[in-house]
């Protein structure tokens, strides 16, 4: 061996050696890496996981729907006050958006406080649906709540600065907002409701396939997408409406002046009038949601209503009874405020409508179930009949009095709600029914859809008439704002505490509708949560969540609102304070 | 004044809201209502009498500061506690009843995944240890001459393995698959969204019963042609159920032979 080859030889092994090492100590890095174990899934304190997730949903969903809610109200108040150039509407749009700015940041933080608690609870399941919706999750959704934010912010602080001629560009802001938010509604709809109706199977391919090469707009637009999305919408504007209606029932609480305190009332009196306007509409965005869910698997309709879930709807029928009750009675202290309101009168033709109208459509409706057209016909004689006959010579002087008609109108509400809430056996499931808790097979009818929709269709047209009512009450009359009854702002607070409490139990309900499942048929939950839980125990979380946000929303109105409202100046020449004198 | 005068409605208004519920719960009785309708229809009379107070209620005074936070704490607390009574008096169910159930339903599914797999090597080794212990326990009770008995062998407890009759395997998934719900089987359930199933094993052979489960458009029931056009039976079977699953169904509709019970004649679909 000559010296070069001697020299290279030694280097040679050297290097050898040193890959060696460097293999083994690699190798034994990789190995002890991968021997670090996956931390297991976090088990929630005290409530357990399944409970943890419930409390950040509901309350995201709660903030969620408020801040997409409020915008609509506020741009229609808005647009009001620019049309009729009346200030009271701008000023009421501006305080909402106010409030709405506060809770946005709320908003926010449950929904990232969601992400979390859901990733440490569930991370199987949530990397699963975060990977299969992984675009709208990491691109769209964020990049439509970054536009949202900026729209915001523009919409409210360019609120004094775009005004007058300028004051159709604000409100042209105030409708891109809308735009934005109705979006990405829309949009985080998708894997909600695809958790509750995955795409069913095509031909041969089982639902695992299907959904393993299905596209993400086949995940998004799954059988009850857009019911949801027509139902979360109504909703969110009821629900802008009752917040608008608790709002002004603080401020009407805690003014000083009687210019504030007639403000206030008017405000109140609009709130619950948009809450109410859309509420009207919501028990059929529901019935239709619950539609598809039964249209897209059979076996839920009696999981919903006749077995674990149906004393949760027997709860929903007794809290909207109520919540129609509150706001027809906040019509009759409206109307007690109005000056003249004695000489106001209704044909006296729609009073026995409301009576036989439950018993009428109850009939129809059995022998032309909806969506047959037939039954539309009988709807719309009975509608119009009372105002054809109310003009017949001879029959104009059958009127009843406004006070008389509503009285009346709560009698039938009392019925309707006493039908709405009719169960076919007093029982948590129908395993259980017996003769000592079922209806009696001749009354049978009175738990069926027909009964039912009759009875819902009673409480819209009673709340109508009223409205119809007050109208025709404040041309002839005047009104005393700031004289409400003072029990008015308690109802308004009823309204918007049970509108929230209501969302709380369908939210819980629609989630339940999965049974055992993460989705449906799909997706199995493993864990010993997994069960219905009872309604006792579901309305526990459902008031606890419920107060949760009614405190942080109270303070926030309080902060924003109370906190800012100008103080009266006195004059320095003056002991005594300015609205003293 | 004003106050007496309320008073005097508010008697009068309850007085007649007694006399209304104590009529219908009369009538009710007489229609056969059993008590829980009876006491329901009562409580509705005094909420009528309830709403008829409110609405003659003289105006409430102005509250202020913080009697009004005080009053408006209050009413929270009794919304509140209203809702939860409410929900807690209705009927509730037993989830122990459901979990059961469940643990059915979802067994066979969850021991092919690693949860499941990873529980049954847990099983395995509790197993394991249990007779290694009761071994033990038997070599030291040598010493006073006890005669060794060997533990009983386990059974095969794999997740696989037979646990008893396939026909009451398949009465199981009778209830698990909740069939009842829209079949009717010995006069208990359904809501005639599809047939009574009492005579369907002289109707159909196994292989055309496994057939309809797997592919519920591939045979339809003679007079249920809305129902059939409107996919009510779920297509869902062939996904969630293992074979052996369908089978012990299969095998348990087989044995339904009752001819007194007019079960609808299968239809063949293309």
């Amino acid at each position: 061996m000559n010296e070069k080859e001697g020299g290279r030889g030694p280097l040679k092994t050297l290097n050898r050696s040193l890959w060696m090492v460097l293999a083994v100590c690699l190798s034994g890095v990789a190995a002890a890496f991968g021997q670090v174990p996956d931390a297991p899934p976090v088990d929630f304190p005290y409530a357990g996981n399944r409970t943890g997730v419930w409390v950040v949903a509901q309350l995201h969903i709660l903030f969620a729907a408020f801040i997409l809610g409020a915008p609509i109200f506020a741009v229609v108040a808005e647009w009001l006050g620019y049309k009729n150039n009346d200030p009271k509407y701008d000023r009421l749009a501006k305080e909402v958006i106010k409030v709405t700015v506060i809770l946005y940041s709320m908003t926010a933080l449950t929904g990232g406080l969601f992400i979390f608690v859901l990733l440490g609870t569930y991370p199987d399941f949530s990397t699963w649906l975060i990977k299969h919706f992984f675009l709208v999750f990491a691109v769209i959704y964020p990049l439509l709540f970054i536009l949202e934010t900026i729209v915001l912010y523009a919409y409210f602080y360019s609120w004094d600065s775009m005004k007058g001629a300028r004051k159709g560009r604000h409100i042209a802001l105030g409708i891109l907002l809308n735009i934005v938010g109705t979006v990405t509604l829309f949009v985080i709809d998708g894997p909600t409701s695809f958790m509750n109706t995955p795409a069913k199977a095509a031909g041969d391919l089982s639902l695992v396939e299907f959904i393993q090469t299905a596209s993400l707009w086949d995940k998004i637009a799954n059988f009850s997408w857009m019911p949801l999305n027509l139902h979360r919408l109504v909703g969110n504007v009821t629900f802008g409406g009752f917040i608008a209606g608790l709002i002004a029932a603080y401020m009407y609480m805690g003014s000083k002046t009687d210019e504030e305190r007639s403000y206030y009332d008017w405000m109140g009196f609009v709130g619950n009038m948009i809450g109410v306007g859309a509420l009207l509409l919501l028990p059929f965005m529901g019935y239709l949601l619950a539609y598809e869910l039964c249209d897209y698997d059979a076996s839920i309709c009696p999981y919903m209503m006749a077995d674990q879930l149906s004393m949760f709807f027997e709860m929903q029928g007794a809290m909207v009874g109520l919540i129609f009750l509150a706001s027809n009675y906040y019509i009759w202290l409206s109307l007690k405020r109005i000056q003249g309101v004695e000489q106001v009168r209704i044909s006296g033709f729609v009073a026995v409508v409301v009576l036989l109208m439950p018993a009428i459509m109850g009939y129809t409706w059995k022998l032309f179930p909806p969506p047959e057209w037939q039954s539309l016909i009988v709807l719309g004689i009975l509608v119009v009949l009372p105002v054809l006959l109310g003009k017949v010579p001879g029959l104009r002087n059958f009127t009843v009095s406004a006070f008389t008609m509503i009285k009346i109108g709560f009698l039938m509400i009392v019925v309707a709600d006493a039908i709405w809430m009719t169960p076919h056996g007093f029982v948590a499931t129908q395993g259980l029914a017996t003769e000592e808790n079922e209806l009696p097979s001749w009354a049978s009818e009175l738990a069926l859809m027909p009964a039912k929709n009759a009875a819902a269709f009673t409480l819209v047209f009673l709340t109508v008439v009223n409205y119809i009512l007050y109208n025709r009450a404040i041309k002839r009359g005047t009104i005393m704002w700031g004289k409400i009854d003072f029990a008015s702002q308690f109802v308004l607070i009823f309204l918007a505490f049970s509108a929230i409490w209501t969302m709380g139990l369908m939210g819980a309900v629609r989630s339940l509708t999965r049974k055992y499942y993460h989705v449906y048929n799909l997706v199995p939950d493993f864990t010993s949560e997994a069960y219905t839980p009872t309604l006792a125990y579901s309305s526990w979380v459902i008031t606890g969540v419920t107060i949760v946000f009614y405190a942080i929303v109270s303070f926030a109105i309080l902060v924003t609102l109370k906190a800012g409202s100008p103080k009266p100046v006195a004059s320095p020449a003056s002991p005594v304070p300015a609205e003293a004198k | 004044m004003a106050n007496q005068s309320f008073a005097k409605s508010v008697m009068k208004k309850t007085a007649l809201g007694i006399i209304v519920g104590v009529l219908v719960v009369v009538g009710a009785q007489l229609t056969h209502f059993p008590f829980v309708f009876q006491f329901m229809f009562f409580l509705y009379a005094m909420l009528g009498a309830l709403v008829f107070i409110l609405l003659d209620a003289p105006a409430m005074k102005r509250l202020e500061g913080f009697k009004a936070v005080g009053f408006l704490v209050v009413f929270y607390l009794l919304l509140s506690g209203l809702y939860i009574a409410g929900a807690s008096i209705l009927p509730q169910f037993d989830p122990e009843d459901e979990k059961g159930k469940i643990d059915k339903v979802l067994k066979l599914r969850r021991a092919q995944t690693e949860l499941g797999k990873a529980d049954e090597l847990i099983a395995r080794a509790k197993e394991l240890d249990e007779r290694a212990q009761a071994i033990s326990k038997q070599l030291s009770s040598l010493g006073a001459g006890a005669q060794m008995e060997m533990p009983e062998q386990p059974s095969a407890t794999g997740v696989g393995a037979a646990t008893g009759d396939v026909i009451a395997q398949g009465k199981e998934q009778w209830e698990l698959q909740e069939c009842y719900n829209c079949h009717k089987l010995y006069g208990q359930g359904g809501k005639k969204r599809g047939p009574e199933m009492d005579n369907i094993g002289n109707l159909m052979t196994p292989e055309q019963l496994k057939e309809k489960i797997i592919d519920p458009k591939s045979w339809k029931a003679e007079g249920f042609d809305k129902d059939f056009k409107k996919g009510k039976m779920p297509d869902k079977y062939k996904d969630l159920m293992f074979p052996q699953e369908i089978d012990a169904l299969v095998a348990f509709l087989a044995t339904l032979k009752d001819p007194s019970v007019d079960t609808p004649k299968p239809i063949k679909m293309n």
